[in-house]
């Protein structure tokens, strides 16, 4: 019986960490790349707007990119969690079916 | 009174767990499925998008507007419809999720909803192209301008394009 659960409990922290890791580091990428590329967009929308490449007009289209990027950057993160979790999820109820012999 | 917000968190989450044990049944879908059309098209277009960005670097004058316009076109064309077969795929309907949008409401966040995170940056995209085209016919692009809109483009596509790779499971 303790080498069952010790088995039992083995067997879902390898599904666990096996899918975390390998979604934790794309999150990672995704958020080094996204940070950057908005922060260095704030940049150029700031340099424009000081030498007159980006008119008044285009200054409120840029700020309403920024905002939106933001937005759905976070949107992102929320959708991919999502499949993460289901991914988890459906693993983890497939081992312990197995475990107590029902085919899923 | 210190660890009323914590024990909150905690609860949260094991409501969380909860609703998945009692209402999951056992497999749960929580995403929409891949489509491998999307991503397809997606690359394609975003290949044409950056040749068009590389080949206009520096600025546009409006005089060469007509040359331009026809590319303008394809891509608004192709985004707006990239956003269409986005948002047409169904969104899971299961207890499940039914039971997290609840949770999630109740805590002032956003349900999950038909509005992938992708169908909205492809959305985006379009409208940077048709801004971009509006200015180009008025008055040119200078060249920091031309900067903002291909950063523009370029972190709404990483988002569709992150996201709907992300759903090959």
């Amino acid at each position: 019986m303790a080498n069952d659960v010790t088995t039992i409990i083995a067997g879902i922290k390898d599904i666990a960490s096996g899918i975390l890791e390998k979604d934790i580091s794309t999150v990672r990428g995704f958020s080094e790349r996204q940070l950057e590329a908005i922060a260095k967009q704030t940049v150029i929308i700031q340099k424009g707007i000081a030498n007159g490449d980006i008119d008044e007009d285009l200054r409120e289209f840029f700020l309403d990119g920024l905002e939106a990027m933001a937005l759905n950057f976070i949107n992102t993160l929320k959708g991919i969690l999502m499949v993460t979790l289901e991914k988890l999820w459906n693993a983890l109820v497939n081992f312990l079916y197995k475990a107590v012999g029902v085919v899923v | 009174m210190i660890a009323l917000p914590y024990l909150n968190k905690k609860l949260l989450a094991l409501n969380f767990l909860l609703a998945l044990f009692l209402f999951g049944g056992c497999e749960v879908t929580l995403a929409p499925a891949y489509d491998q059309a999307i991503v397809e098209k997606v690359t394609e277009s975003s290949d044409l998008a950056m040749r068009f960005f590389a080949e206009v670097a520096g600025g546009t004058s409006s005089e060469t507007f007509g040359v331009r316009e026809p590319i303008y076109n394809v891509l608004i064309g192709a985004f707006e419809s990239l956003k269409l077969q986005a948002k047409a795929r169904p969104v899971p309907e299961n207890v499940a999720l039914e039971k997290i949008n609840e949770l999630l409401q109740a805590k002032g966040s956003n349900a999950i909803s038909g509005e992938y995170p992708s169908a909205f940056a492809f959305e985006k995209i379009a409208e940077t192209f048709k801004k971009m085209k509006h200015t180009d016919r008025e008055n040119g692009i200078k060249p920091l301008a031309l900067q903002a809109f291909k950063g523009q483009v370029e972190i709404f596509l990483d988002q569709a394009i992150t996201y709907e790779s992300f759903l090959k499971r």
